[in-house]
């Protein structure tokens, strides 16, 4: 299953235009050697690419700056409840 | 049509009918019932669509022994089929009237709403993505510049929730895009380009292509074209093709065996001629 939605997804990246930064790869906890050596490929493959694309792209709009620099922690503010009226 | 409608409802064939009928100008859905037979007089079949089986699917939902007719078009009959293998439509409980659709050669009279996608504008054609472009022609352009026209459409989105609530087979209970934890909420646009990728990921195997999501979207984001780039995945990948085969979606089962691979990595093109590069120089 895991195959299949990767596999999917890699070809959905590339058509919005973010190929080739999705990998995927079955390493036991026993194969240092191959953890070590996927991590540096894929690191060199993605220095290669550049940085991500999508902080230089500047998003203009206010939510999107909020977002950015608030992270996902985006709380309402929080008014002050009105007091129940005096009976 | 009139008469059968009324033929089904007088025997008991449905308990109701689900059809068009003008209410306040608009023509809008509405459902005809054997208590209230006066009122099929004014059912038409409109040129306007709505996800008459999603209606159907929250009645059988509440009463699962309603029996229910509707006016289907090809997009209705895809999205009956679709609903059908998720289990949301038990088969055989919905009787259709099937109305005119695409035209074609064999049948050139059509009642479609999204016949004629909306003409874009200078600036769109220039930064965004062209709705009625196929999605080869958008792999067309450079990886770069897809990237920032989608962003110019993703980014215009104001959450409104239109696509899916009017996606005929959007029918999850808890929805991931109006999740909290999942997608900030607040600011606007929403989490680009994540949000409609989470939903296009959703869409993979689902999507029957009735651009529902597009004619109603207030952007005029090109979703259709992006499901239709996903569906096309799908096909490609595990030779499904959504609405026609009667197996569930690839994603959505386990299946038997593994018939696909991980990519590897040295397979991409970019990298190879720096790696050589590098052994070169060192």
């Amino acid at each position: 299953m895991t195959v299949k939605r990767i596999t999917f997804l890699q070809a959905l990246l590339d058509f919005i235009g973010l190929g080739g930064r999705l990998h995927l790869a079955w390493i036991s906890s026993a194969e240092a050697q191959k953890f070590v050596q996927v991590v540096a490929d894929f690191t060199e493959h993605i220095r290669v690419l550049g940085p991500n694309p999508l902080k230089g792209l500047g998003l203009t709009t206010a939510g999107a700056q909020k977002c950015r620099s608030n992270g996902r922690t985006h709380e309402p503010a929080k008014e002050p409840v009105p007091a129940p009226a005096a009976q | 049509m009139k008469t059968t409608v009324k033929r089904w409802l007088e025997t008991g064939t449905v308990d109701i009918f689900l059809g068009y009928k003008i209410t306040d100008g608009h023509p809008l859905p509405h459902g005809f019932v054997k208590q209230r037979l006066e009122e099929l007089e004014g059912l038409i079949d409109s040129p306007q669509r709505y996800p008459l089986e999603k209606f159907a699917a929250h009645l059988l939902a509440a009463h699962p022994d309603l029996k229910i007719g509707m006016f289907a078009r090809d997009c209705n009959q895809r999205a009956i089929h679709v609903l059908t293998l998720f289990n949301q439509l038990p088969a055989g409980q919905i009787k259709t009237i099937d109305l005119n659709c695409c035209p074609s050669q064999l049948k050139p009279h059509a009642d479609c709403s999204y016949l004629q996608p909306p003409k874009p504008g200078p600036y769109k054609v220039q930064a965004g993505i062209d709705n009625t472009l196929a999605p080869a022609e958008v792999e067309a352009f450079d990886p770069d510049e897809r990237l920032s026209r989608w962003m110019y459409e993703f980014e215009k989105c104001i959450k409104c929730y239109g696509c899916r609530n009017i996606c005929p087979v959007c029918f999850c209970t808890d929805c991931s895009l109006a999740h909290d934890a999942l997608v900030a909420t607040g600011p606007l646009p929403p989490d680009v380009p994540i949000f409609h990728l989470v939903r296009a990921v959703h869409m993979a195997g689902r999507c029957v292509d009735c651009g529902l999501c597009e004619a109603v979207c207030p952007m005029n984001i090109p979703l259709r074209l992006l499901y239709r780039k996903v569906n096309q995945i799908v096909g490609e990948l595990f030779e499904y093709e959504t609405g026609a085969c009667d197996d569930r979606p690839p994603l959505n089962m386990l299946g038997d065996k593994v018939t696909l691979t991980p990519k590897p990595l040295q397979s991409h093109q970019t990298i190879k001629p720096v790696n050589d590069a590098m052994h070169g120089s060192a």
